[in-house]
């Protein structure tokens, strides 16, 4: 797709996106009609944003292209502008929401017949608004369009939040998604208007222009305000309370849209603010951005990945493993901040902290939605959330079984898939810039690759207890042991993110010439590819030194060749010398005979590290015991075990208990007489009066 | 600096590494028995094992599902795969990009958590314990001897392991600084975890409160065992490998048949002191219990940790 055909594309982008919504009219007549034909056309709208994107990405280097939109407000005007980086995350976007609109239909079929016209035209509008407005999130040329499809997408998956079934629980979800989300847009919102009032403007040209002569304590704060908005969205600790409890609560394929994508429209927000709109015009970004980014996103991905190992509801456990990679992607971007500008060796390891953040922004956002899916796929027939209820699965839904595993080697940041080949570049990009920074810097630096280390082991871990207790071993109830193979539209929608799980691991070289356009454009140094894949497309090389020493090499596809060659071998070995057809036999439990309660579950799996990570779990438990006359004849026994959230016990409860002790004072002093409030009105008034006249001076 | 090695002999090296594996563990329990006063079974036995268990016919347990036969496959090629990436014979990156000290880490874990994985689908109470206390030892060991790769790795330039040894050459042994020391230090004390040996886990005992690795394995048989034990074999040797790799790069220069045999014997003598100190570390202590050893891999972790800030500062 050439330039010139950029319109064309949005404006096909949008009708589609806008015919998916009106489709939901179609629920007077059907809503098994409006939910095929919404779908539908979010598909094609998916289709137009991957031309759109990879028109741009594929396209002429370094070039914006904008386009006007029709003047809605008087005070501001409206436009696109799509470059590289926006482009990018275009693309993420796309090839997610392709994958739900497949999977779409015939999971809400079956996940909930019951529904009535109402709910489905709800869903279907709710989707292509979601849908539609991140598009344009990301494609925004100006503040205003910006915020209002910003406001637009929460208030789209907050109605998709508290959709999928109508109990107290997804409601109390969906309204501190709200406030959490809101608190967030309130920080962007000043942030945004403190620039716009600076350059009298919303477009982001004058924008940038206006924070050209910003001072460095304006600069921060404008830049701290932004990452705390962004933050919230995006779920890094400890403004992620939300996400664990909104993205489980929503339909299977809106979930693998909102952990897969929605959270990286918050990135792109961080990107776009850190190294365009608020990036000083020479020099280095101050040192603060980039360290804080660099802490947090360490923190946030070695507790989320301890929390996820808590979690027995598998989405809630997806939805912790989000807040992970967000902080894996963060140690990138923050790496990227430390190092931009700052080195003498022409930029190339900014480039490679860069390309490994963004690579790894597509390739959680095909795993993560893959993993959804496919726990979309185990609810809608077993109506289970709770991973101790199922269980055998994978006897009877081989190819979901499959393709979870799939998903949890490459979230694992296991070889040869595409996680981990972000998490090597981080990684190398981490060695580099310890090796650069000499003194604490380094110290910390290095500190945070052996975290993302231990995030990585503890990722495995958490994989293989989800994976081993969800899908192998004996059914343990009757819901797990009469599921069924999920229907083929949604195995297809799973397939299409395990193929680009493949191929982003097997091939990686070829998806580094797509992160071109973003890296060059945003660093105004070397490409990515250039970077990364000097030494030819099958090969991943960085220089940990000055440019000329020796670097690291590696080729994921001659592992991957090496790893099918030695299986194949290692086949023909497993057959063994005698080839007689294997004899099955019950497993041996010392005696007695086997039922689904010796199997391992997920509660025992993860004691050990309950235990080794006491101090951050606070983990309590209680066992009641009923006993039959003596203590030795045990009649039941009954086990319940909590961990605690730290940021959650030590910092939100606080808060709450200072806005209700708060609000009690309020109480006491509301007399209910009319002239007590008219005095706190005109008391509010001066002292607002005041502080004006003060900012006046 | 060493030349590059050749797909040959990068091949030639893997086969080496896993025809050998089973002869590490034979003289570590020749060496064991001889600690304890007894005879001992000969170095050759694993091999012996081996091929009796390859004529074996297969047991399967009837609630296993497919993924359970192709598991001892898997974890096999993944095993053998990070073989590749240990230079043997001669220091150098291979002629053609392979993989790295982090890929060789990662393939490691690829076969453990196939190993755990495999070890739910029985649906027996052991394997899932096996699995648990593997998968909780095992995040604890990634991050430090990733601390140890990184405190070598940053005074060579490269994560790759041939070029790292050719990078510090053979003169550099005589060179140690404090760094390597506690770098070593760290890399001994994560050793047994790694092989699975006293004091982290016990590879001669099937009791259920001492196993880890073991408990894993109780559900496979027959060739399928065989592949698993197999596999474990050559893991022990590719790990030992590794601290060869990052400590001891003693290679011949020349790429000639004199040269490869020097390298062959260098490497042999280094596989060798390190098994001897495997044995000895395993007949003098008791095996810990399982929530003593993160404080057991704390000391590893400190001694990572100065040795990289002792690169750093």
């Amino acid at each position: 797709m050439a330039f010139s055909s950029l319109p064309t594309g949005t404006l096909l982008m949008a009708a589609c996106y806008g015919a998916g919504a009106l489709s939901s009219l179609l629920a007077r007549w059907s809503g098994r009609l409006a939910l095929g034909v919404g779908h539908l056309a979010a598909l094609a709208g998916a289709v137009a944003g991957l031309g759109v994107s990879l028109g741009v990405l594929l396209g002429e280097p370094g070039r914006t292209l904008t386009q006007p939109l029709p003047d809605l407000f008087p005070f501001a005007r409206l436009s696109l502008a799509v470059d590289g980086l926006s482009a990018f995350f275009l693309l993420v976007i796309s090839l997610v929401a392709i994958a739900a609109a497949i999977y779409g239909p015939a999971y809400l079929r079956a996940h909930s017949p019951g529904a009535g016209p109402a709910r489905q035209a709800a869903q279907v509008l709710a989707l292509n608004v979601f849908l539609g407005c991140m598009a344009f999130v990301v494609c925004a040329g100006d503040a205003l369009t910006f915020l209002l499809c910003w406001e637009g997408m929460t208030l789209a998956s907050y109605v998709l939040v508290v959709s999928d079934d109508r109990n107290g629980e997804n409601a109390r979800a969906g309204l501190l998604y709200m406030v959490m989300a809101h608190g967030g847009t309130a920080l962007l919102l000043v942030a945004f208007l403190a620039l716009t009032e600076r350059a009298g403007a919303f477009d982001f040209a004058a924008l940038r222009a206006a924070a050209g002569d910003l001072d460095s304590m304006t600069r921060t704060t404008l830049f701290f305000l932004a990452l705390g908005g962004f933050a919230t969205k995006a779920g890094v600790i400890p403004l992620h309370v939300w996400l664990p409890r909104a993205h489980p609560a929503a339909p299977s394929h809106v979930s693998a849209l909102m952990s897969g994508v929605m959270l990286k429209v918050a990135i792109y927000g961080i990107l776009r603010f850190a190294f365009d709109l608020l990036a000083p015009v020479a020099g280095p970004l101050p040192p603060s951005w980039g360290w804080t980014v660099l802490v947090l996103g360490t923190t946030s991905a070695v507790l989320g990945v301890l929390y996820a190992l808590q979690q027995h509801d598998l989405k809630r456990l997806l939805a912790f493993h989000s807040v992970e990679n967000i902080g894996i992607i963060l140690i990138g971007v923050g790496l990227a901040m430390i190092l931009w500008r700052r080195e003498s060796a022409g930029g190339a390891l900014a480039t490679v902290a860069l390309t490994a953040a963004l690579l790894h922004t597509v390739n959680h956002a095909a795993f993560k939605g893959l993993l959804f899916l496919a726990a979309g796929s185990v609810l809608c027939r077993t109506h289970v959330r709770n991973m101790e209820e199922l269980g055998g699965l994978a006897r009877r839904m081989p190819w979901t079984a499959g393709l979870f595993l799939l998903g949890a080697v490459a979230i694992s940041a296991l070889p040869p898939l595409n996680g981990f080949v972000s998490e090597w570049l981080t990684f190398q990009a981490l060695l580099g810039g310890a090796s650069r920074f000499h003194g604490p810097a380094g110290l910390v630096i290095v500190f945070s690759a052996a975290m993302l280390a231990l995030t990585g082991g503890l990722a495995a871990a958490c994989f293989a207890k989800a994976f081993g207790v969800t899908f192998l071993g004996r059914p343990r109830t009757s819901h797990a042991e009469h599921a069924t193979e999920a229907p083929a539209s949604m195995i297809a929608g799973m397939a299409w993110l395990a193929a680009l799980c493949v191929a982003l691991g097997v091939a990686p070289g070829y998806a580094m010439r797509l992160l071109d356009a973003p890296t060059a454009g945003l660093l105004h140094g070397p490409a990515a590819s250039a970077v990364v894949t000097a030494k030819g497309p099958l090969v991943l090389s960085t220089a940990l030194m000055a440019p000329g020493t020796d670097g690291t090499a590696i080729s994921m596809t001659i592992v991957a060749a090496l790893l099918i060659a030695l299986a194949a071998m290692a086949w023909v070995l497993r057959r063994g010398l005698r080839s007689s057809p294997p004899r099955t036999a019950p497993t041996w439990t010392c005696g007695m005979s086997p039922t689904a309660r010796f199997d391992y579950t997920a509660t025992a799996f993860a004691k050990p590290l309950r235990l080794v990570f006491a101090a951050l779990y606070r983990p309590r438990r209680a066992v009641i015991r009923e006993t039959a006359g003596t203590p030795y004849v045990l009649r039941r026994i009954h086990y319940a075990g909590v961990v605690v959230d730290l940021s959650e016990t030590q910092i939100y409860h606080r808060v709450q208990r200072g806005i209700t002790v708060l609000s009690r004072t309020i109480r006491l002093r509301s007399t209910g007489r009319i002239h007590g409030y008219i005095g706190f009105v005109l008391g509010a008034l001066f002292v607002a009066l005041l502080l004006f006249g003060v900012g006046q001076k | 600096m060493t030349g590059e090695r050749e797909l040959g002999l990068v091949l030639l090296e893997m086969i080496l590494l896993v025809l050998l594996g089973p002869l590490v563990t034979g003289i570590i329990q020749k060496l064991k028995a001889r600690l304890q006063c007894r005879q001992g079974a000969t170095i050759l036995q694993p091999y012996r094992d081996l091929a009796k268990l390859f004529r074996k016919g297969t047991v399967q347990a009837d609630t296993a599902s497919g993924f359970f036969r192709s598991i001892p496959v898997l974890v096999l090629a993944a095993t053998v795969a990070a073989g590749a990436l240990v230079p043997v014979l001669r220091a150098g990156p291979p002629a053609f990009p392979l993989g790295d000290a982090l890929m060789l880490l990662g393939l490691l874990a690829l076969a453990r958590f196939l190993t755990a994985v495999g070890a739910f689908d029985a649906g027996g109470a052991f394997g899932g314990m096996g699995a648990s206390r593997e998968m909780t030892i095992a995040p604890l060991v990634e991050p430090v001897l990733m601390m140890v790769v990184f405190s070598t790795a940053v005074a060579a330039g490269t994560t790759e392991l041939g070029a790292l040894a050719a990078h510090r050459g053979t003169p550099w042994i005589l060179a140690w600084r404090a760094a390597d020391f506690l770098g070593f230090a760290a890399m001994l004390v994560l050793l047994p975890a790694e092989t699975g040996r006293i004091p982290v886990d016990n590879p001669d005992t099937h009791l259920e409160l001492t196993m880890l690795h073991e408990g894993m394995l109780l559900e496979h048989s027959g060739p399928g065992l065989g592949c698993m034990v197999l596999a474990s074999h050559t893991r022990q040797i590719v790990t030992l490998g590794l601290v060869a790799a990052l400590f001891f790069p003693i290679a011949a220069d020349g790429a000639g048949a004199a040269d490869l045999l020097l390298g062959a014997g260098a490497f042999a003598a280094k596989i060798l002191v390190l098994a001897i100190f495997l044995a000895l570390v395993e007949s003098s202590y008791a095996k810990l219990r399982l929530f003593r050893v993160p404080q057991y891999l704390g000391i590893g972790f400190v001694c990572a940790l100065t040795a990289l800030a002792l690169r750093i500062l």
